[in-house]
């Protein structure tokens, strides 16, 4: 009671001395806050982490696809809070919002409850609850059938997220289909992983090998880190930027990131590859780049120097919209702060269509400032050891790709299937690597060429939020001889399916282990905090059961997932048991650096050296050397649409979360200020867009913002859904997606450039 | 006797960095799921505030919570002793609240709002803190922008940080070390406060005379605090935002007395 009297005493002091005439109403208050104060101590705290025993399990986030380590807390049945695994070397203990936002999606009042099967036309959307045993039967049997008559290669599998490996490649490699694909490839980072292949020898993988500890500066073409909340990512730039290094952001809009940097390029959409040739340009006409470096470790030199003569910062500045002197500052800066200094290559990058020679150009320049392997520059990320579950031989190599593929190098053939046949996505005819583009495995849905796909399983993919030419895609459903959904919401595509399949959580089931290529190699376990709710199922499970009824039953030995990943765990000396007991996390040993290989290069390419001049590329009939080729401009009264991330928001995944669309319920379009002056639009106007083709969009808010320039538009991804069953999402914002009607194809790698398409302003009516 | 325990009579404050802030709502999301807010309730608001001309731009993010005044203006107004101060932060029970609102007018930050006739705000996570823990949204933050501890310390801590950025940001400040009688939310702002409409000196008394007579506070009827929400809470904003003649801040919601619904 001290403390209490204490300060009462002080505050009467102090309001008599101040009000005067009060006094007597403050004194009755205190006498009710010492009556409050008496009740709190009586009652017990009713917080949840009183409600009883707390137990915590570890498992990795899929609230998005970077895979950060998490703790859940549950208390009972109920999970309460999700947190950072310290632990765990990508979150240390820190979340996003989205993954804070992992319990309100398990618990979405909208989630797929039973298996369905299909009653009225496809698309329609109308189904009837069956059991799994039927919906497994059907499915299988479909699948049979197809695969009897076509041969399993016209059964294309589409996954992403946590759950995709079991379809999109266990499942697929053993029936046999080369046709698995995931979004995360040629939609998001074929460019730079293909680039990093040809440039390096070995491509990025899912986590950006950026030595943040000691860098002293930061490139970044695009990439907006905060708004593309990933989570380590915030924590490694909060930490450079505290030990005072300095960023450099090349953006057409004003991120968030940007105005953090200490340089802002406002670069004309589409001249990127131009801005860093006159980069390069200056580094060696100034020699500021690093000469023993580029001695002892690239090739080409000689003719990347002849190559970029007169790619001078004036020429540049002509097309890029840019200041010529703040082109030569910045490679100044970047120089400066040399090897300590790398350009992050960004996630996203599948813009133009001419994707992976800018890419190149990119990591051109990393090698000029001589940060490929040294500290604080960029290190090489090292995949953990660990044997795989011991099946016997797949009828097909895997090659479904995906971001969070290990880095590795391009295999030398593709992969056949049982009847002869490799993937049908043009891999290697159409466009020249190895790399697998879902879009591309649409056309052959639709044209039957180079042979029918007649089925198509997609577990996680929104097929019409993140594939552009929505039209088309729709075509191919109808044209579908089956298809089969697993999902955990019924998104826009899951109209378009006859079976259904309702997929449980990630905190309501155990997941294959993940593997992380880091610079601390590790592998975290994932184990579920409650059992599955209503009807649903793991991934894994329904893998299994169609396996057993597709003939596949020696694959599938294993009864249950804890097995598969006890026998390997048991290969490095562990078990899911031990894992417990360490934190959920097994760490490797790193080797980041040039001294951690010795003698030999650390670079896979045919010489081992740096290949700033590509003789594989000059020998398909590419450009060895990048060069700047002008994309498309705007038509009259037209932007370009450009599309990003917003920090709440992963993919079309997540909108309708209570939790995070109570956060940013609906998207809206960035519009420069002068810009929107000119058409009237005032800030908060609902508008709609039509693009080039004709198509609308969805009536969405004017953003009316100095934070872009005025040749382009930005829309925050993934909204616009319009699916009934999202009754959160459904009717919100607009989707850029849809107003994607076409892309450029990146003849390197296959991935589809999205920026090419353009969108005016029409004043919309309200909704 | 540790002064560092909770129960001495220690300062607390927290740090709020906006300088480091990069605007991912992982506080927002960690307040609201660990306390358990009720749906569309947040007690941190994320904004931006933009300044100046394509290309000649520069942004800030806001992140508007409870300053925790140590002369707490909706302490000052409280009929019941609901909202009172303990170690330096500005707590609230929500069982003696009675929703009359008047710390919803009184605040000069527009912190509390009344929800299903309470009122509520940030309380410094004291169920989480009592227990040993640090508050949601600093255990999450990932930018290094939110700490918690002890004042002195973060107060030091808040001045070497503006050291350090002086360079970049020529008007970087500590907010927070006297104003309202010293904040426990020790703010470092990379420019003036008035660019986050953050007044310079916050009026804590203004309202106080509006304050009910203990006595009616007394006889109020079940449901008079939806009635003295809109009469005088709601008035009270109007009227402070009239007498400061600005228009309401864009990231702020209204006074709202809406029915709980639950999260989900």
């Amino acid at each position: 009671m001290g403390k209490v009297a204490l300060q009462i005493t002080r505050r009467s002091f102090l309001k008599v001395a101040m009000a005067g005439s009060s006094g007597m109403a403050m004194a009755t208050r205190q006498v009710r806050r010492a009556a409050a104060n008496t009740l709190r101590q009586a009652g017990v705290p009713d917080a949840w982490f009183f409600k009883g025993t707390i137990k915590s399990t570890y498992s990795v986030c899929d609230m998005c696809p970077w895979r950060c380590g998490i703790i859940a807390q549950s208390v009972g049945d109920t999970v309460f809070k999700i947190d950072g695994n310290p632990a765990d070397p990508k979150s240390r203990g820190k979340l996003c919002a989205r993954g804070q936002g992992g319990v309100s999606f398990m618990n979405d009042p909208d989630r797929l409850r039973a298996p369905m099967v299909r009653t009225g036309e496809r698309g329609e959307g109308k189904f009837k609850e069956v059991t799994w045993i039927e919906a497994l039967d059907a499915a299988a049997e479909k699948l049979n059938a197809i695969a009897a008559e076509y041969g399993p290669e016209s059964v294309a599998v589409f996954g992403h997220t946590a759950g995709d490996y079991w379809f999109a490649d266990y499942w697929a490699q053993a029936f046999g289909t080369p046709n698995a694909a995931k979004p995360s490839s040629s939609l998001c980072t074929s460019p730079r992983e293909e680039a990093a292949k040809l440039t390096y020898g070995f491509a990025i993988g899912g986590h950006e090998p950026v030595d943040w500890e000691g860098l002293k500066c930061l490139t970044l073409i695009g990439s907006h880190i905060g708004e593309d909340a990933r989570n380590t990512v915030m924590q490694d730039f909060a930490t450079a930027t505290a030990n005072g290094a300095k960023v450099i952001v090349v953006d057409p809009r004003f991120s968030t990131v940007a105005s953090k940097a200490d340089y802002w390029l406002p670069i004309k959409p589409g001249t990127d590859t131009a801005l860093l040739l006159a980069w390069i340009h200056v580094l060696i006409n100034e020699s500021l780049y690093d000469a023993d470096y580029v001695a002892e470790w690239t090739e080409g030199f000689d003719e990347l120097k002849a190559h970029v003569a007169d790619f001078t910062p004036e020429w540049a500045a002509e097309i890029t919209d840019l200041d010529a002197d703040l082109i030569s500052t910045t490679a100044r800066v970047m120089a400066e702060n040399a090897p300590q200094s790398v350009i992050m290559p960004g996630r996203h990058v599948t813009w133009y269509g001419n994707d992976t020679q800018r890419m190149r150009a990119e990591y051109i320049i990393n090698a000029l400032l001589g940060s490929v392997g040294r500290e604080g520059g960029f290190y090489f990320a090292k995949a953990p050891y660990i044997e795989e579950y011991p099946h016997p031989p797949f009828a097909v190599a895997g090659s479904s790709g995906g971001c969070s593929a290990e880095p590795g190098q391009e295999s030398a053939e593709l992969p056949t299937g049982p009847s002869g046949k490799t993937r049908a996505d043009g891999a290697r005819t159409t466009f020249l690597r190895g790399s697998t583009a879902m879009q591309e495995l649409i056309e052959p849905m639709i044209s039957g060429k180079p042979y029918p796909i007649k089925a198509l399983i997609v577990s996680g993919v929104n097929l019409l939020q993140s594939i552009p030419n929505v039209e088309r895609t729709i075509e191919a459903l109808k044209q579908l001889d089956f298809v089969l959904v697993i999902d955990v919401l019924p998104m826009e595509h899951v109209a378009w399916a006859d079976i259904v399949m309702p997929e449980a959580t990630i905190l309501e089931r155990y997941e294959e282990l993940s593997t992380i290529a880091h610079k601390t190699p590790y592998i975290s376990l994932r184990e579920p905090a409650v059992e599955p709710y209503y009807d649903t199922k793991p991934a894994w499970w329904m893998a299994r059961e169609i396996g057993l009824r597709t003939g596949l039953e020696k694959f599938f030995k294993w009864e249950t997932v804890e097995e598969f990943i006890d026998a390997r765990l048991a290969t490095i000396g562990s078990s899911i048991e031990k894992m417990r007991a360490s934190e959920g996390i097994i760490v490797q040993k790193p080797k980041a650096y040039f001294a951690d290989y010795g003698k030999t290069s650390p670079f896979h390419t045919p010489t081992g050296k740096i290949q700033l001049y590509s003789h594989e590329l000059e020998l398909a009939g590419f450009d060895p050397i990048p060069v700047y080729e002008p994309v498309e401009e705007p038509p009259e009264e037209f932007f370009r649409l450009l599309y990003g991330r917003h920090p709440v928001h992963t993919f079309a995944k997540t909108q309708n979360t209570p939790l995070l669309s109570e956060l940013y319920s609906e998207n809206e379009v960035w519009i420069n200020a002068a810009a929107a002056k000119k058409l009237k639009i005032k800030d908060g106007a609902t508008v709609i867009l039509e693009n080039q083709d004709g198509m609308e969009s969805t009536p969405v808010k004017a953003k009316v913002t100095e934070r872009i320039r005025p040749d382009a538009v930005y829309m925050v991804h993934g909204f616009g859904h319009n699916a009934e069953g999202l009754t959160q999402a459904n009717g919100k914002g607009a989707s850029d997606t849809l107003l994607q009607t076409r892309y450029a194809l990146d003849p390197i790698s296959g991935g589809a450039g999205m920026r090419i398409n353009f969108v005016r302003i029409k004043k919309g009516n309200a909704k | 006797m540790n002064a560092n325990l909770p129960g001495a009579d220690t300062q607390y404050a927290f740090l709020l960095d906006l300088s480091r802030c990069i605007g991912c709502q992982g506080c927002v999301a960690a307040c609201t799921t660990g306390n358990e807010l009720p749906a569309k309730t947040q007690y941190i608001r994320i904004g931006e505030i933009v300044m100046g001309e394509f290309p000649e731009v520069s942004a800030f993010i806001s992140n508007h919570r409870c300053y925790h005044c140590a002369d707490a203006a909706c302490v000052n107004v409280c009929p019941t002793g609901a909202m009172y101060k303990e170690n330096g932060l500005t707590r609230l029970d929500q069982e003696p609240c009675i929703g009359c609102g008047e710390c919803v007018g009184a605040c000069p930050y527009e912190v509390p709002k009344l929800r299903n006739k309470k009122s509520t705000k940030c309380d410094g996570c004291k169920a989480v803190v009592d227990a040993g823990g640090t508050p949601w949204c600093v255990k999450t933050c990932p930018s290094q922008a939110l700490m918690y501890g002890v004042r002195a310390d973060i107060l030091a801590e808040a001045q070497a940080r503006v050291e350090a950025i002086k360079g970049r940001y020529p008007n970087a400040q500590v907010y927070g070390e006297t104003q309202a009688g010293g904040l426990g939310m020790l703010v470092v702002l990379p420019d003036s406060p008035e660019v986050w409409e953050l007044p310079a000196d916050p009026d804590t008394h203004a309202d106080a005379t509006t304050s009910l007579p203990p006595s009616m506070a007394k006889a109020l009827p079940a449901n008079f605090g939806f009635l003295s929400a809109l009469t005088l809470g709601l008035g009270a904003v109007i009227a402070r935002r009239d007498k400061l003649g600005r228009a309401p801040r864009k990231d702020s919601t209204t006074v709202i007395d809406s029915e709980l619904e639950p999260r989900v």
